[in-house]
C-alpha cells in the first residue's frame, strides 16, 4: 500500500531531505505534499487526504503548534498522525506536542532510519487504536 | 557557562549535523574565528539568526560558496554542479538552524529557546556580536566553516 505524506517546514532544503529520506527509506511513498507552515497545509489537507503529516514547529503565518490544535480538533483531520520534527529538543516543548496530539516526535539533527522507525511507530499507533 | 563548555558544545553541534545531515566529516577543528595558516578572507555565506530565552543571543554559520555547495549537495543529495546559489544558501541557513538549536539544548537542556528565522547576511552587513560567546572554526577538507555564538547576559 502506498503512503500518503505532506512535509511541512518553511525550509525548502529541510522539505527535500525529508522527501528524500522517505524515498530511499524502503516505505512505498505515494503522493509527496509539500507546505511552508500550518496555513498552507490546512488548505492542502482540504482537497488531499494523506497518511501522515510530518511537521516542524517554528514556522511564520502558522506554527507547528497552531497546525496540531487545528488538525486536533477537526472532526476528520484528527484521524491524520502527524509527526514533529524540530530542533526544539526540550522536555517541555515535546511534551506539549504530544498533549496537543503529535504521534511522534523526532529531533533534527537525525538520522534516516530514526525517521522511518518513528513515522513507521506513528502509524502503527493509529492502526493499532482504530 | 564556562568557556570550555561552551566551545565543547559547539565542536560536538557541528560534528553531529554535518556528519548525519550531510555525510562530511570534520578533519579539523578549533577555537577562534579563523585558522592560523587562513587567508582571513570573509566567508561568502554568512546565515544567521538570533534567540529568545535564558540566555538569548545570536548564532552565525560562515562558509564559503564553494563549501557551501560541497555541503548542499550531501544534504539534498545531488551533484554539487546541480545547485544553484539559492539552494547552497537554503542548506546553509538549515545547517544554522540546525546546530544553534543542538548547541542550545547542550547547553540547557531544560530551557526553552524561540529561535528566529535564519537569514543570509552579506559579510559586510554582519552586525559584530558583542556580547560573551565562543568563535569556533572547521576544515571539512574543502573549505573552512566558521560559527560564532554570541551570549547575552540575563538579569
Amino acid at each position: 500500500m502506498q503512503l500518503h505524506v505532506l512535509i511541512v517546514d518553511d525550509s525548502p532544503a529541510m522539505r527535500s531531505f525529508i522527501r528524500r529520506v522517505l524515498e530511499l527509506s524502503g516505505l512505498e511513498v505515494g503522493r509527496c505534499l509539500e507546505a511552508s507552515n500550518g496555513e498552507e497545509a490546512l488548505r492542502l489537507l482540504e482537497d488531499n487526504w494523506v497518511d501522515a503529516v510530518l511537521t516542524d514547529i517554528n514556522m511564520p503565518q502558522m506554527d507547528g503548534e497552531e497546525l496540531l490544535r487545528r488538525m486536533s480538533g477537526h472532526e476528520v483531520l484528527h484521524l491524520i498522525p502527524v509527526l514533529v520534527v524540530s530542533t526544539d529538543r526540550t522536555e517541555g516543548r515535546i511534551q506539549k506536542m504530544f498533549t496537543l496530539g503529535a504521534k511522534g516526535y523526532v529531533t533534527k539533527p537525525f538520522a534516516p532510519e530514526t525517521l522511518r522507525e518513528e513515522l513507521e511507530h506513528s502509524l502503527g499507533v493509529v492502526h493499532g487504536t482504530e | 557557562m564556562e568557556p570550555n563548555e561552551i566551545q565543547t558544545a559547539l565542536a560536538a553541534a557541528v560534528e553531529e549535523v554535518l556528519e548525519t545531515m550531510c555525510f562530511t566529516t570534520v578533519l579539523a577543528s578549533a577555537e577562534g574565528a579563523v585558522p592560523p595558516e587562513g587567508d582571513g578572507s570573509a566567508p561568502a555565506l554568512n546565515a544567521e539568526l538570533h534567540f529568545q530565552g535564558n540566555p538569548s543571543g545570536g548564532f552565525r554559520v560562515g562558509v564559503p560558496m564553494k563549501l557551501a555547495r560541497v555541503v548542499g549537495a550531501g544534504f539534498l543529495g545531488r551533484e554539487e554542479t546541480e545547485l544553484s546559489d539559492s539552494q547552497a544558501g537554503e542548506v546553509v541557513c538549515e545547517l544554522a538552524n540546525m546546530i544553534c538549536g543542538t548547541v542550545l539544548s547542550r547547553l540547557e537542556s531544560k530551557a526553552t529557546f524561540q529561535i528566529t528565522h535564519p537569514e543570509l547576511t552579506p559579510p559586510e552587513h554582519s552586525v559584530s556580536f558583542e556580547g560573551a560567546g565562543a568563535k569556533r572554526w572547521f576544515d571539512l577538507g574543502e573549505g573552512i566553516l566558521t560559527v560564532s555564538l554570541e551570549l547575552q547576559q540575563t538579569v
